[in-house]
Parts: structure tokens; C-alpha cells; sequence
């Protein structure tokens, strides 16, 4: 008889509680993970591509699906992210898993709102990806808070149609490019030569280089020299160093040979305005394979990536930049889903995929070694392989910096691009009055008089 | 073990033959009568969860939620293309007055803007803050004007190419921003960079119309019907991608006329996927899968490529399959059939994009609700596989309840027959059945008398025994007296028959009671009889 009894609860109570359909019921009611990120442009299919493959594959096993719920620009993304963690009126509900940066994640995380992934992820786990990446996103107490899943660094980006144009006439070298001073040299060399193509207009010549991030300039800058940009929290601007880097960026730009402008290098590269800048390499894919002109006309462009310029005499550091993830804290399933997609993602076949069509590079050990390799082979747009290419030669050659991470560094960097472009701005109206009158070098000197100094003062 | 098995099935069927020659035990037939209940309660509760309609409950709770989503989603999709339309038409209205005033301003005709390229950029330029507003206004993912001109007909492109702008709010959805969300698809880089805004990383100088149904359809349908107003000339196209861009848009285009009835471009705001999605978001709690489609449909095809989706559905898987085919399922959902086979439930109803009268007003769409049909296959087994669950629990409880109740019901009747096969029926125990002990009462008392009965039979017999050797104690004559008493006859009846007087007859009849040890002829008849109902007979 308990024979019996106990044959029949072990066919009922299956039934019963439903678990015998409990696989079926996991496609029927998936968890639904909403996503921010901020990879826009050619980014966004690629991003498309790989959240629909998930869906279809490991989170339809799993019962998830991923929803993306906003694709914005970093800055816009930053905005919502701080918006929502304030609670401020009109701010949207925060998303499961998001993009941000490290100093956003540092407001999230100190507002409790993330999740410490180091409860998702085993300590084996975290060993396949490549440590100093994972310590970018380790935040004060030592959590993890930001999943790299793609990183980038800043590399010069050359309209090669352009330049050799220029260079056929004027003898210019690209080796040139290498250093900042050879970046400063060119450009006097590009705007006497585009101001001598009309000569009826004086002082016409055109801008031959932006940097993205003056900000990230003088941080790598200052470093590659010896000295520290940021110091306690605060600007270190008292160097020689600084000064040295303030010279490269104010003196040309003032003299109209580098742009100062409010927004991305390639804004100026599309109208072909500029011929180099430097920025992420991430910025690729928003680099126009056409430059059209103000007469509407348009030509393709070669577009050559070079590593990051170092100042003469100094050593080869440039930035690591890069959004990770973060997981936000809802539900210890949704977290622990959350932390499916993030294995996936960056597992080493998907990373590179997501990498080699974007312009980051890999995150794990695996992904950047022999399958950078062969993805490269794979890879058909030049510029992409030639930055993959330089990518790895910077990855032997360079040191990474970290930018440096405090609650207010969003702000200080703020300030001191607008101040620093404010300056070069008036100082360039000043100048463009006085070579009317005077030479350009007693012009400039009128015209920069006391800047840095006051510049300098602002910061006290 | 197998042995063991072999030997009770072989156990079992003995007892079945046996049961089929010697009738069935009453055990079984308890049980068998016990399951009848059982199996009549069961029919009984499927025929009301039938009658009540709960087996088909799964399907129609899936209807009533498909049929709410769909009320919800018509409504909100309705008001926000209403909205639009209308803010479009205001932008049409205003900017031909604006546009032919600055004309004007400039000396230029707007019926052959194409002849003076060189104003066209201060032409584009001064509507830079009424588009803007308009975008602001509308809360569209986009608002763009396009001018029929190129600023440089001597390029080859220039029969596509029109001069125009085009600026794109990227977060319609943020209410508050301090960060400049705005950006330039389409126009001159001099009016993004006057005005502190980035390019799309898709920029384009101009726009290019080889393949613009937004550009044409509204000129075409202005040019050949003079008399219509602007609100019955307005187009929203399909979802479509712009040249060299990445996400779908619905684009809601009306033509510019200037006061003479000259058509010289037109403008209109946009509809983004992204902004589709996040303004009309499905309640996914019950179908996680759930999603709307707003989509044109011909001839019961719904254009999937051409649609805008909202939902947790991947939108992209689904519009590779470029078309769903309608067909109507009685009294349930519509079955929605993509050419690879993945099908949809769900339901759909017509949206008026135009009002009556419109140029376009036999261009038919629809919003359509639907759920992967896995989804609520799965959804109304999982409930019927509970119920039909609960009844196998119960059927299986009721086989249980028959055996243990048939087992309990018996044991008192087999203990008390195997009482009453003892020989110590006084002595049994009390079986708590009233009944039974009744009977165990009833059949030692009756086993008490039939032990009297018998014992005092024995006695008779003897008694009888004597009488009948003494009847051969009697003479001839005594013998045919007593012959004839045996026969019933009286005295009188015997000294007729034999001729003897009476008296002679009562001497007989003295020593036949002398003899026979009897005092009375009924005394002599009832031993007749007993002798008669023992089966011995006088000699």
C-alpha cells in the first residue's frame, strides 16, 4: 500500500505543481530586462543584431528578453541616468542593465542603485577577462559596479584623401603626425597652404586638427610628460607640462590652425573643415567615408587611423576610456539574468564580433588575442582593420591611463573644457582684429596676453 | 522479484476464473460499486466545467486581455498620429506664409525657387526656430521642411537632391533637459554649428528624393487637387529608413502652397521606432510577448516591413519576414502567418490616419495586437493541464477512498463470519457493528434451541421406539381396532366395520392402551404421526 501511495505522488505532484510544464512556461513568461545604451549610428545594428540573437537563442532558453529602451548620445544617456537617480521630476524609471561610465556608476552606486557584480561572476569567470578592465570598474568600496564589454582608447584619425593632397603640394609627411609638435608644425604648413588657394582673401586658411577631449589631452598629455593633471581632486595646472600642452592646443587654435568648437571632431571632419583629430576609437563608425562641402559637392575619403600623438621627449601613454554595464539592483532573478546577458555578451566569439564592427576593443584575454587575429582577416573596411591594427600595436607599445575617478570630475572636466575653449575663443577674435593691423606673431601676443594666467587663476 | 509479481498475476488470475464460477466476492463487487460513484462524481464535475465553459476560460481570459491591449493601443495611437497630423498641418500653413514672406523679402519667387540656389541657405536658415519649436511643440522623435531647389543644380545628383532641413529630437520621451538632445540630419552645416548643434552621424547636405514617397505623394496629391485643403492633403508614409540611415520612421508630410496655389516642397514631422515603442507601451504582465503593430494592410496582408512595433517582441525578427497573412479563426483570435510559419494570435482593428475626403483616404491601416501563438497555446494548456490534473488527483483519490473504504466496510462482516464458523460463538468479542452482533446473538441463541430441540428429540425417539415394538405385543383383533384408530376412525365406526358391539371394542381399545402404554386415542395418533414424520412404519 505505501508503495503505492508513493507511485502515485510521484505522478501526481509533478502534474501538479506544474512542473512538468515548467520549461514551456519559462518561453511563455520570459523576464523582460530593459537596456540603455549609448551605441547610436552603425553601433546601434550591430548592438540590434546581437540583442535579437540573444533573444532567440540563450534568452528564449532562459526566459529572457532584452528590450531596449533608449538609445541616446553618452552625454544624454548620463543626463537620464543622474535624472532618474535624483528622482528629479520627469526622469524616466531606470532600465535593468544600462551603459555608463565609471563616474556615473560612482553617483549610482553611492546612491545604492547597483548591483555589485561580483555576486554574479565567479572569481573564475572574472579571470578570463583582462584584469586592469575589470579594476577600471571597481568603484570606491571595492564592488564591481562596471562590466567592461568594451574598451577604446584615442588614436589619430586622418583624412588621408585630404592630406595627400596637401602633402603632393607642400612636401608634408604623415610620419609628421606621430607628435604633437609635428600635429602643430603641419597645420601652420596646411593653413598657409589652403590660404594661398584664394588669394584674393587673406588669412583664409583652413583648420588642420581638433581634439576631441581637450580635457583628455592635457590628462594624457601632462602624463606622457611626466607630470600629474589631476592631483587630490584637483587641476594640476601650475606645471610646466600643463603649459607645454596649453601651448600645442591655445597657440594654433588661436591662430586659426586647429578648431575650437563645441561638439565631436567629426562634426568638422564630414564637411572636410579639419584633417585630423584625435578621438576614441570608437568614434570611427561616426566618421563619413564622404566628406561633402559647402557647395554640396562630396568625394570619398581614405580614412587613416594613427596612434595617439606623442609630445617629443615624452613617453607613450594614452587614455583607456569606455563604457562598461552596470546592473541596476530590482529583483534577485532579474539581477542574476542581467548577469546571463552580461556572460554572453562578452563572451570571447560575441565581444569580438561586437568589437571588430565598432571601433572598442575586446574585453577578455581570449577575444584579444588569436580571435582579434582572425576577425581581423575577416574584416573587409579598411579602416576598421587599420584601426584594429594600431589598436594592438598601442596595446604592446603604450601605457593606459585611467582617467581619474571622483564625484565631481564630471563637472571639473566640464569647466575646464569651456573655459579652456571660452579663452582660445576670445583670444581668436582678439587676434583675427589685430593681424589687421600687426603681424601675426605681435597679433597673437597682443591677442594671449595674460590668458593663461587668468586661465590658470580660475581654477585656484 | 519478477518471480514474486509472476506469482500473484498468477494469483489474481485464479481468483478471476474462480470469481467467474463461483460468482464475485463481495469485496470487489463493493469496490466496483464504490468506483460507479466515483466515476459518476467525475463525469458529473467535467460536464459542469464544460457546461460553465472553464476548460475554454484560459482561451477567453486571453481574448478579453488581447481585446483590451487593442482598445488601449488604438486609442493611444490614434490620439498621438491625430496630434501630429494636426501639428503638421499648422507647420504647413505657417511655414508657406513664412517662407513666401521672406520671399518675397529676398525678391525671389517660390514657383522658381530653382533659379536663385544662392538664397536658398538664408531661406532654410530663418525657419531654423520654427521647426525647432515645432518639434518642441509636437513632442516628434523629428521635423523637417524640404524645399523643391538644390544649391548646386550643376551636380549630377541634383535631379534628387533638395535643399531643405531636417533636425531630430533623439530623447522625445525626457521632459526636462538641460542637455541639448537636438541634432541636424538634413541642411547646411553653417545652421547646426550657428546654432550649437551637432550633425546626425547620418548627415546629409540635402535631401535626397529618388525613393521619397513623403516628398512626392503630398505634391502629387496637391498639384492634382487644387480644391482639397491642407488637412485632407497631409501623407504619412510606411515605416521606412531613410537613405544611409539606421531606424525606421513614419514620416507625416504636407505640401507647402504659397497664396497663388504653387507647390514648392513640403514638411512635416517624424515618428521614430524608438519613439513608436516608448509611447505606446503594451502592458506585457500577462504575455510578456505581447506587442502592437501599426501597419498597412491590403487584401488581408499586413505589411510587416513597413509597420511600427511596440512591444518586448523583437520588431526586427519580425519584419524580416516582410508580411503576415490574416485568417480568421471563428469565435477566437485571428491567426497571423508569416511566410516562415511563425504564427501570431491576436486581434486588429482599423485606424483612420486621414478624415474623410483625404487624398489618401483609401490608404488602409491598422493596429493589431498580437501574441506569438506558442505563447497562449501554452498559457491555456498550463490551466487545462491543472484542472484535467485535479481530476486525475481526484479519480485516483476516489480509487483509493473505494479500496480502503470497501477493505474497512468488509473486515467486521469477515470477522464476524469467521466468528460464526467457530465453535465458540458465546465466547466471541463484540465486532462494534450492531448489526453483526445482532446476528452472532441471534445465531447462538438459535444454536441453543436447536441443541434443546435436539436433545429432547432424542428423548422422543425412544419413547417411540417402545411404542412401536409394543404394537407387536397386540393380538389380531386389538391390532385391527388399532389399525383402524391410525385410519382416525371412532368406536362407533369400528364395531360397524367390524360387526362387533361397542362394548367389545372398548375392551379391545382398554388393552391396547394397556399395551401401548397410552390413555387416550389422540395419544395413539400423535404417535402415528411422529412415527409417520421419522419415516418408521408399523409392522
Amino acid at each position: 500500500m505505501k508503495k503505492f501511495i508513493a507511485l502515485l505522488l510521484s505522478i501526481m505532484l509533478p502534474i501538479l505543481s506544474g512542473c512538468g510544464i515548467g520549461r514551456e512556461a519559462a518561453s511563455v513568461k520570459p523576464v523582460t530586462l530593459t537596456l540603455w545604451h549609448n551605441y547610436g549610428g552603425q553601433l546601434k545594428d550591430t548592438m540590434d543584431e546581437m540583442i535579437d540573437e540573444f533573444n532567440e537563442t540563450v534568452g528564449k532558453k532562459e526566459g529572457i528578453i532584452v528590450n531596449v529602451t533608449s538609445i541616446s548620445g553618452s552625454a544624454t544617456l548620463h543626463e537620464k541616468l543622474t535624472m532618474a537617480a535624483y528622482g528629479d521630476p520627469g526622469a524616466p524609471s531606470l532600465p535593468d542593465i544600462t551603459t555608463a561610465y565609471p563616474k556615473i556608476a560612482l553617483i549610482l552606486a553611492e546612491k545604492g542603485l547597483l548591483v555589485d557584480l561580483d555576486e554574479l561572476f565567479t572569481r573564475k569567470e572574472l579571470s578570463a577577462y583582462i584584469p586592469q578592465f575589470i579594476e577600471e570598474g571597481r568603484l570606491a568600496d571595492g564592488g564591481l559596479y562596471v562590466f567592461p564589454i568594451a574598451k577604446s582608447t584615442e588614436v589619430l584619425f586622418v583624412n588621408k584623401t585630404l592630406f595627400d593632397r596637401f602633402a603632393r603640394d607642400t612636401g608634408a609627411k604623415i610620419e609628421d603626425l606621430q607628435s604633437f609638435e609635428g600635429i602643430i608644425r603641419t597645420a601652420s604648413l596646411y593653413y598657409d597652404w589652403t590660404d594661398k588657394q584664394t588669394p584674393a582673401i587673406p588669412n583664409d586658411g583652413k583648420m588642420f586638427y581638433m581634439p576631441d577631449s581637450i580635457f583628455n589631452l592635457s590628462l594624457v598629455g601632462c602624463k606622457q610628460l611626466g607630470a600629474e593633471f589631476i592631483d587630490d581632486g584637483r587641476l594640476n595646472l601650475k606645471t610646466p607640462q600643463h603649459k607645454r600642452v596649453w601651448d600645442f592646443y591655445f597657440t594654433p587654435a588661436v591662430m586659426g590652425q586647429v578648431a575650437i568648437f563645441d561638439g565631436y571632431a567629426t562634426d568638422l571632419a564630414k564637411t572636410g573643415d579639419i584633417v585630423c583629430s584625435t578621438g576614441s576609437t570608437a568614434g570611427i563608425s561616426f566618421f563619413s567615408r564622404t566628406v561633402t562641402y559647402a557647395d554640396n559637392t562630396s568625394e570619398p575619403i581614405e580614412l587613416a587611423v594613427l596612434p595617439y600623438p606623442v609630445f617629443e621627449g615624452g613617453q607613450k601613454v594614452a587614455i583607456q576610456r569606455g563604457a562598461g554595464m552596470c546592473v541596476i539592483k530590482s529583483t534577485q532573478e532579474k539581477e542574476r539574468l542581467a548577469g546571463i546577458f552580461l556572460k554572453w555578451f562578452t563572451s570571447p566569439e560575441n565581444n569580438m564580433r561586437f568589437v571588430s564592427s565598432t571601433g572598442y576593443f575586446p574585453v577578455t584575454e581570449e577575444a584579444f588575442g588569436e580571435r582579434m587575429s582572425k576577425e581581423m582577416e575577416n574584416i573587409t573596411d579598411p579602416a576598421i582593420k587599420n584601426l584594429l591594427s594600431v589598436s594592438r600595436v598601442m596595446q604592446k607599445e603604450y601605457e593606459f591611463c585611467i582617467p581619474p575617478l571622483f564625484e565631481s570630475v564630471d563637472e571639473l572636466e566640464e569647466q575646464y573644457e569651456a573655459q579652456l575653449k571660452a579663452a582660445a575663443s576670445r583670444a581668436r577674435d582678439a587676434y583675427i582684429d589685430f593681424s589687421r593691423s600687426m603681424d601675426p606673431v605681435a597679433a597673437y601676443e597682443k591677442a594671449s596676453h595674460g590668458v593663461y594666467d587668468d586661465f590658470i587663476l580660475r581654477f585656484q | 522479484m519478477n518471480n514474486s509479481v509472476l506469482e500473484k498475476i498468477k494469483i489474481l488470475k485464479e481468483a478471476a476464473k474462480k470469481t467467474g464460477t463461483v460468482g464475485m466476492p463481495m469485496g470487489l463487487r463493493l469496490f466496483l460499486f464504490l468506483m460507479v460513484l466515483v466515476l459518476t462524481i467525475i463525469l458529473g464535475v467535467i460536464a459542469i466545467l464544460f457546461i460553465s465553459g472553464t476548460f475554454t476560460a484560459g482561451l477567453s481570459e486571453s481574448k478579453r486581455i488581447v481585446e483590451n491591449e487593442l482598445l488601449y493601443a488604438s486609442q493611444g495611437i490614434s490620439k498621438q498620429y491625430g496630434y501630429l497630423s494636426v501639428h503638421t498641418i499648422d507647420l504647413a500653413e505657417e511655414l508657406s506664409r513664412s517662407l513666401e514672406k521672406t520671399a518675397k523679402q529676398l525678391g525671389i519667387s517660390l514657383s522658381n525657387l530653382q533659379d536663385h540656389p544662392e538664397e536658398l541657405d538664408e531661406l532654410v536658415a530663418r525657419e531654423f526656430d520654427r521647426i525647432l519649436f515645432c518639434l518642441q511643440k509636437s513632442q516628434s522623435s523629428g521635423a523637417f521642411f524640404i524645399l523643391n531647389a538644390t544649391i548646386n543644380p550643376a551636380l549630377e545628383k541634383a535631379k534628387y537632391s533638395r535643399a531643405g532641413l531636417y533636425i531630430r529630437n533623439m530623447e522625445p520621451n525626457i521632459l526636462s533637459s538641460s542637455t541639448p538632445n537636438y541634432i541636424v540630419r538634413r541642411g547646411s552645416p553653417t545652421i547646426s554649428r550657428s546654432h550649437e548643434l551637432s550633425l546626425d552621424t547620418q548627415w546629409s547636405m540635402e535631401f535626397d528624393i529618388s525613393d521619397a514617397p513623403y516628398y512626392y505623394r503630398p505634391i502629387e496629391a496637391a498639384e492634382s487637387n487644387k480644391q482639397l485643403k491642407l488637412s485632407r492633403l497631409y501623407y504619412w508614409t510606411p515605416a521606412l529608413k531613410l537613405p544611409d540611415t539606421s531606424e525606421e520612421v513614419m514620416l507625416c508630410s504636407a505640401p507647402l502652397i504659397d497664396s497663388h496655389g504653387n507647390v514648392f516642397g513640403v514638411c512635416g514631422l517624424e515618428v521614430s521606432a524608438m519613439l513608436f515603442k516608448l509611447s505606446n507601451m503594451p502592458n506585457n504582465r500577462f504575455y510578456t510577448r505581447l506587442f502592437y503593430t501599426l501597419s498597412p494592410i491590403e487584401e488581408d496582408v499586413i505589411k510587416l516591413d513597413q509597420s511600427m512595433f511596440a512591444g518586448c517582441y523583437s520588431a526586427r525578427i519580425l519584419s524580416r519576414g516582410q508580411t503576415l497573412s490574416i485568417s480568421e479563426n471563428k469565435n477566437s483570435f485571428y491567426v497571423y502567418t508569416e511566410k516562415n510559419q511563425r504564427r501570431f494570435l491576436g486581434i486588429h482593428k482599423p485606424v483612420m490616419l486621414y478624415p474623410g475626403g483625404s487624398a489618401f483616404a483609401d490608404e488602409q491601416w491598422v493596429v493589431a495586437v498580437m501574441v506569438p501563438e506558442e505563447d497562449i497555446v501554452t498559457s491555456v494548456t498550463r490551466l487545462n493541464l491543472l484542472l484535467i490534473g485535479s481530476l486525475m488527483l481526484l479519480f485516483v483519490v476516489g480509487v483509493m477512498a473505494s479500496f480502503v473504504l470497501s477493505r474497512w466496510f468488509l473486515k467486521p462482516i469477515n470477522d464476524g463470519l469467521a466468528m460464526i464458523k467457530s465453535t465458540e460463538l458465546n465466547a466471541a468479542s463484540k465486532t462494534k457493528v450492531p448489526e453483526i452482533d445482532g446476528l452472532i446473538e441471534y445465531l447462538a441463541l438459535h444454536n441453543q434451541e436447536l441443541y434443546e430441540k435436539a436433545r429432547q428429540e432424542n428423548i422422543s425417539s425412544n419413547i417411540l421406539d417402545e411404542f412401536l415394538e409394543n404394537t407387536k405385543k397386540l393380538s389380531p383383533a386389538e391390532r385391527s381396532v388399532f389399525d383402524l384408530y391410525r385410519e382416525g376412525r371412532t368406536a362407533k365406526e369400528i364395531s360397524e366395520i367390524l360387526s362387533l358391539s361397542i362394548n367389545t371394542i372398548k375392551t379391545h381399545t382398554k388393552r391396547i392402551y394397556t399395551k401401548l402404554n397410552i390413555n387416550s386415542r389422540e395419544e395413539l395418533l400423535l404417535y402415528d404421526s411422529l412415527l409417520k414424520e421419522i419415516g418408521k412404519k408399523i409392522e
